[in-house]
């Protein structure tokens, strides 16, 4: 009996040290209330993915002010024992390369930048290639060829996702054009549906947005024509005009890193994925997208996450008409990055 | 029946003063936990939560001292209007201009050693934040216009003008488009002292703090400027025409806040983005106000303002406590403090008629 | 610009005005008071989000509009105790209360952002909707801007006509000698900081019922504070108020439509526009006006009486 009492204290411990093994910690970093509706929310969603994992807490703090303010709440988590800290927007870049630098046991990935470091890696989603297809969507309901884009700063991800959007436009409808008004803000509802409503004065009769409210939705349903979501379905705040929306899928990307980082087989790289990993997706069709559409659209998906069809690909013009990507070539990531002017078609300003 | 009424005090209350400033204190601490409770939050251990996690690290410290940089300077300059009886709202505006002109210099001469360019940096923020404070000076003088609201109006137009700088002459060709300048070249930037995350700028502070307070003691203006406050009278007292004394204050109030500006750009950025707004500029009014131009209790209000930014992000992320908890114990603060500014000045009896 | 854009420019130029129009008048109201009360930024967003929080619970917007006036109201007392029976200083008081009301907005509407309650939709009146022009721009809008069309006559009436409002003027103008005359200055000032306070909260309640509706901390994005300086536009009169309401509306509209429309100029300068129309306006009516319009004793606390 003796004997066998240090086996069962072992065994006991051994147990208990499984049991009570401390939790991974993962922090997110927003940029904006996770209520939103819009971007950090569906970062959030990603977020309680992870929470769902075993063995792994997770917690966040929101509107974070990109500078130093980022800088502080990143190196808090570090400090207090975070194991991996996901940051959610371009302006906290600098900011987590310098905390990086004095926690290398800890792992940083950073959305939408391009700095990184053994510790920490860059991510992104896709989501211009749903934003081509919500583009094909809207180029089959248009009837006055005239599409407006409600955005929020002009800046590389935006003017792409503009772009996708209207080559899937003109995909289907040649004629198209799409204009575009710079609200200055990611979420002020008052001035993205008065910019809707300006859009739709002026001749456009779908909105589509770069914005995280669901304002420019509202503006075209009071008007009685269709819009397009972003971030997430936002059919709930227009149901009678929300043909669909670009939306995001963090889930399966956080959960994965997690998961590579727990097993020891995490890499830092630049993650940039698509439709084909699920990361970008598109929001179910409204009632009023006709079967033909919806199924020429599918197909496109299909193609796309398969990698038959790039959506940057030539011949592409430049608002002024001039060749910028020769016909059969394929625009470089690099180049979609940096991307700082309109395709043929877009009416609006580059400030 | 009894009837209570007030009764101005011959002379001012002295140390209890302080007692009703804590009172007032205690008050929006109180007011502030009942609010968390409302939210479902425990309200004493959020409170203790904020103010261990503000001062209870020398890391934390480190991180209040950085933050009270810019907000002492701007109240500095703010306190300084305050007396005159000028509402200077427009220190966002001026910090904003601040950085731009630093940056200016620092794109400009990326060649220059430091010690030429630092000085040249802080030169070209005192002029564009002065002159963003001269403006509104300009315009309430010649044409009587409030400069409450010019002011407020002149901060929003300061961050348009830096965002239109960064969006487009000023974008940095190498950040992918992104809206901000390029890095300062290593001359331009502000260093930290030794191996603390604290920069020289502190010093500046120390400078600035020194010179105000020699000046508010030693000169014949400033003195005035302490003891009454009231603002023709000051000027006669030196000598000094009306206007000139208020483009003067609203001048050197701009250029204060433009420095804040620089050394946010400088050694906190290394290059200007927008999200260099933090809104010091509206903090300062409350710093200003609640120390009375007393440089020293100044930057013991920066630092303990400071302090709760710090501690609120503690608050969100150990206790998911919006970020806008912040501005209700400032806002309240300043409320509870104004209020018992009554006691100060007031006594009140308890009289029996009839 | 087609005729057709214009119209539709000047009937979004009458919306926008809309939760201006009230905050001025309730800022010339309480202002007539004496009473300087510069919140109106931070009452507008609590009523804002007092009116947002009602309409998601009762699903009745005409009751979440009071609400949203009478939290404007509540947050306006918390200034009368302060400078009213505390003598504190208005101006900083007003600040104060700004940073308070944001804060607290903020705190308890953060929850709610992203949702969406149920509000006021356009109806065109029966005949006056159907006339050419004036039609589309006034009549064809929802119940609130049809409310504010009424606000100022009675507003202008009742500083002229009413024993109230009179004495309200008087009040603020000189509070010693209505003291004197027997009048309780310290009740009219209150009901002039309470009235206006409810006004000043339904142009907040406005933007998260009818403007939009939607609600997000920053949803007032600097309205109170152009109500603050279109009452001194305004010359502290309801007439002019809404043609000061009705400008900055329009150049708010306006910016956007011109981008809509195509222009070269970059998005930041003509955001500046409202903000640089308001200087512009405001030094313009100082410099016209050969005595101060303002109201004698405003912004300048009584001494409480033996």
């Amino acid at each position: 009996m003796r004997k066998c009492l240090p086996l069962f204290l072992l065994a006991f411990l051994a147990l208990g040290s499984t049991c009570f093994a401390e939790d991974m910690k993962v922090g997110f970093v927003y940029v904006s209330p996770v209520g939103d509706a819009g971007y950090s929310y569906a970062h959030d969603q990603g977020r309680l993915a992870v929470e769902a994992m075993d063995g792994v807490t997770t917690s966040f703090v929101e509107s974070v002010a990109e500078g130093q303010d980022s800088e502080r709440v990143i190196m808090n988590m570090a400090r207090k024992g975070y194991d991996v800290i996901f940051a959610t927007s371009y302006g906290y870049m600098d900011p987590m390369l310098k905390v990086a630098k004095d926690f290398p046991k800890v792992k940083f990935l950073h959305c939408s930048g391009y700095k990184n470091a053994e510790n920490m890696a860059n991510y992104f989603g896709r989501i211009y290639q749903a934003r081509y297809l919500t583009g094909m969507v809207a180029g089959a309901m248009t009837k006055s060829n005239v599409l407006g884009y409600v955005a929020a700063f002009p800046i590389p991800e935006v003017i792409r996702g503009i772009n996708a959007f209207t080559l899937g436009a003109q995909a289907v409808n040649p004629d198209v054009q799409v204009r575009v008004v710079w609200t200055k803000t990611w979420y002020d509802p008052a001035t993205e549906k008065e910019a809707g409503k300006s859009l739709l004065d002026v001749g456009c009769d779908v909105i589509a947005q770069h914005q995280d409210s669901p304002g420019p939705q509202e503006a075209a349903q009071e008007r009685g024509v269709y819009s397009v979501g972003y971030n997430t379905d936002m059919s709930a705040f227009a149901p009678k005009s929300h043909l669909t929306a670009a939306i995001w899928n963090w889930g399966p990307f956080y959960t994965e890193m997690v998961q590579q980082i727990k097993d020891g087989t995490w890499k830092s790289d630049f993650y940039w994925y698509g439709l084909d990993k699920g990361i970008v997706d598109i929001a179910p069709f409204g009632e009023m997208v006709p079967a033909d559409v919806q199924k020429t659209v599918l197909d496109k998906k299909a193609e796309i996450a398969s990698g038959a069809y790039q959506v940057f690909t030539g011949p592409i013009k430049d608002q002024a008409g001039v060749e910028k990507v020769a016909a059969g070539t394929v625009m470089a990531d690099g180049d979609l990055l940096g991307f700082n002017w309109f395709v043929q078609g877009v009416v609006g300003t580059l400030e | 029946m009894l009837q209570l009424s007030a009764v101005r005090r011959q002379e001012p209350l002295g140390w209890g003063s302080c007692l009703v400033f804590l009172a007032a204190l205690a008050l929006a601490f109180v007011v502030s936990g009942l609010l968390l409770a409302m939210q479902g939050k425990p309200p004493a251990s959020a409170l203790w939560l904020l103010v261990h996690s503000a001062f209870g690290s020398g890391y934390a410290l480190e991180d209040c001292l950085i933050k009270a940089i810019p907000i002492f300077l701007c109240s500095l300059g703010v306190g300084l209007t305050f007396r005159l009886q000028i509402w200077n709202i427009g220190a966002e505006g001026q910090f904003a201009l601040g950085a731009v002109g630093a940056t200016w210099a620092a794109l400009t001469f990326p060649d220059w050693p430091w010690y030429t360019l630092l000085p040249t940096m802080l030169i070209c923020a005192s002029l564009t934040g002065s002159l963003w404070g001269i403006i509104p000076a300009v315009l309430r003088l010649k044409l009587r216009t409030n400069e409450i609201i010019v002011t407020l109006m002149l901060n929003y137009v300061g961050i348009l003008i830096l965002e239109y700088l960064v969006y487009g002459a000023w974008k940095d060709p190498g950040s992918f488009g992104f809206p901000m300048t390029s890095e300062f070249v290593p001359a331009a930037v502000v260093a930290r002292i030794g191996d603390t995350r604290l920069n020289w700028g502190l010093l500046l502070c120390l400078a600035v703090g020194v010179l105000m307070t020699v000046f508010l003691r030693s000169t014949r203006l400033g003195f005035e400027l302490r003891a009454c406050g009231e603002n023709v009278r000051a000027a006669r007292y030196a000598r000094m025409p009306y206007s000139l004394l208020v483009i003067l204050v609203m001048g050197v109030s701009g250029a204060l806040a433009g420095w804040a500006g620089f050394l946010e750009a400088s050694a906190t950025l290394g290059r200007l983005q927008p999200s260099i707004m933090s809104g010091y500029g509206y903090t300062a009014i409350v710093v200003a106000w609640l120390a009375n131009l007393n440089p020293l209790i100044i930057a013991v209000s920066s630092f303990l303002l400071a302090g709760l930014r710090v501690g609120m992000e503690s608050l969100q992320l150990d206790l998911q406590i919006p970020a806008a908890f912040g501005a209700i114990m400032e806002g309240f603060i300043l409320l509870a403090v104004l209020a018992g500014g009554f006691f100060s000045r007031y006594r009140l009896h308890l009289r029996r008629i009839g | 610009m087609t005729p057709e854009i214009l119209l539709a420019l000047l009937a979004a130029t009458v919306q926008a005005g809309t939760p201006i129009l009230y905050a001025t008048l309730g800022e010339i109201l309480t202002e007539k008071g004496g009473i300087l009360n510069l919140g109106v930024e931070g009452m507008m967003l609590v009523g804002a989000l007092v009116g947002f929080l009602t309409a998601l619970h009762t699903g009745s917007p005409v009751l979440a509009f009071v609400a949203g006036g009478l939290a404007g109201a509540c947050m306006a007392a918390l200034h009368g105790v302060v400078c009213i029976w505390f003598m504190g200083n208005q101006v900083v008081s007003g600040l104060a209360l700004t940073i308070f009301g944001t804060g607290l907005a903020g705190f308890f509407g953060t929850p709610y952002i992203g949702r969406t309650a149920p509000g006021f939709d356009k109806f065109s009146l029966p005949v006056l909707g159907d006339l050419p022009g004036l039609g589309t721009i006034f009549f064809q809008q929802d119940a609130l801007v049809y409310l504010s069309y009424i606000i100022p006559p009675l507003l202008w009436a009742f500083f002229r006509y009413t024993r109230w409002g009179m004495a309200i003027r008087a009040a603020g103008e000189s509070p010693a000698a209505t003291r004197a005359a027997g009048l309780n200055v310290l009740a009219y000032r209150w009901a002039a900081l309470l009235g206006g306070g409810m006004l000043v909260g339904f142009g907040g309640s406005y933007l998260s019922l009818a403007y939009t509706h939607l609600w997000t901390n920053g949803l007032t994005a600097g309205r109170g504070w152009i109500a603050v300086a279109l009452v001194i536009f305004a010359f502290w009169r309801p007439s002019r108020a809404m043609i000061g309401a009705y400008l900055f509306g329009g150049v708010m509209a306006f910016q956007l439509r011109l981008q809509a429309m195509g222009t070269a100029l970059p998005s930041s300068i003509l955001l500046m526009l409202p903000y640089v129309l308001t200087i512009a306006a405001l030094a313009f009516s100082s410099w016209r006006s050969d005595r101060t319009q303002a109201p004698a004793a405003l912004g300048v606390n009584m001494e409480p009486s033996e």
